[in-house]
């Protein structure tokens, strides 16, 4: 366009067709972008507060599994998933509520109460009961859900 | 920089040369019905993009099928803008291309050396009204459902052949998730893939042959 002060039929012709031809492009690609990666990027369904079963079941200093179904929502599939919960008193009065998924690659940990800790069979990860790492090769803690008391019954925040 | 690349690549592809033949071809003083072949192919072109994206979510079962699309007309981000496209580009397909084959008809221009033109077209037709007798089902609606059951005991009313015709369509006795299954694999693969093939052929003749002028009185 260096050359022209005026702008001939033909180069306006040109610029106008590929102008709207980016236009419609832009229209293509930038709904086809939002569409394809947006479920990706949507939040997860609410948090909300399962009732476990009651105070009594938990033996003191001995971590005590309980497991809880909760609905889960995949695209446009309502799943059944049970999730497993270790709760760990040792003055039944303060509760910890700790995941049984290790912090390791996300395998299913499980309390050995003969050696008096928490094992995963998949690398060898070990914690102990209020679920540190004693050995192994998880990087962090077993990870906790938010714990409360109403009427003698547990309840731990999930979801989210 | 820009013209330096696209010299070096010219040198050795020639597209230039090929673009010229396709956008820089002389063509005889015509009218805005001579737009109607482009505007088929545009839309065959929207049909092909926002088809591609809907099987990003769409599951041809009769578990998913309904709730999948349900699932992106309400849950996607702009899946309601990408089936709409694809809906009612279904309707501007098949109306675009009647009438596009209308002015080929009115201006004879299905005449020699075009005849060859003339039948890809009426297959590409054809392979049109395929699409939208296969994607009708596809939403595994009420609607879906029965236009299908209407739609497939129309194939099956010919004589002696119509029973077999109707099985072979329909996979079975019934509709079913192997109708489902079916319609979708010759919506997405078959019939795509013949109209590639065939708008290859048509336009190659177009560009071959020229387009034909307005018949003037007389002639």
């Amino acid at each position: 366009m260096g050359e022209s002060k005026e702008l001939s039929r033909h180069n306006f012709m040109q610029l106008a067709i590929w102008g709207v031809g980016g236009l419609i492009g832009a229209g293509f690609g930038i709904p086809a972008i939002v569409y394809v990666v947006g479920p990706s990027l949507q939040s997860q369904q609410t948090q909300s507060w399962m009732r476990l079963g009651p105070t009594s079941k938990v033996e003191l200093g001995t971590p005590t599994l309980f497991t809880v179904t909760i609905e889960t929502q995949t695209g446009w599939i309502t799943n059944e998933q049970e999730i497993s919960v270790y709760i760990l008193t040792n003055d039944a009065r303060t509760y910890i509520a700790m995941s049984n998924i290790c912090t390791h690659l996300g395998c299913h940990i499980r309390w050995i109460a003969e050696q008096n800790h928490f094992f995963c069979p998949c690398h060898n990860g070990v914690f102990d009961a209020s679920g540190n790492v004693i050995s192994g090769p998880p990087p962090r803690p077993l990870n906790r859900y938010d714990v409360k008391v109403e009427n003698d019954q547990l309840f731990v925040l999930v979801g989210g | 920089m820009i013209s330096k690349i696209s010299r070096w690549i010219d040198e050795r592809v020639a597209w230039r040369q090929v673009w010229e033949a396709i956008f820089l071809r002389k063509v005889p003083k015509v009218n805005w019905f001579y737009t109607l072949g482009s505007a088929s192919l545009f839309v065959a072109i929207n049909q092909a993009i926002t088809g591609i994206l809907l099987t990003i979510y769409y599951v041809p079962t009769p578990d998913h099928a309904y709730d999948s699309v349900q699932y992106i007309t309400t849950q996607v981000p702009l899946g309601w803008l990408i089936r709409g496209l694809h809906h009612w580009g279904a309707s501007a397909m098949v109306i675009l291309v009647v009438l596009h084959m209308l002015r080929v008809i009115l201006y004879g221009a299905y005449k020699y050396p075009r005849e060859v033109t003339w039948f890809t077209g009426v297959f590409l037709l054809l392979v049109v009204i395929g699409f939208g007798f296969t994607g009708y089902l596809l939403p595994w609606d009420q609607k879906a459902y029965w236009a299908t059951t209407v739609g497939t005991r129309i194939a099956g009313t010919p004589p002696i052949i119509g029973d077999y015709l109707l099985r072979i369509i329909r996979g079975g006795g019934e509709i079913s998730a192997v109708t489902l299954v079916r319609f979708f694999g010759t919506h997405v693969w078959v019939l795509p893939a013949s109209l590639l093939l065939l708008i290859g052929i048509h336009l190659y003749l177009v560009i071959r042959n020229g387009i034909s002028a307005v018949p003037k009185k007389g002639e």
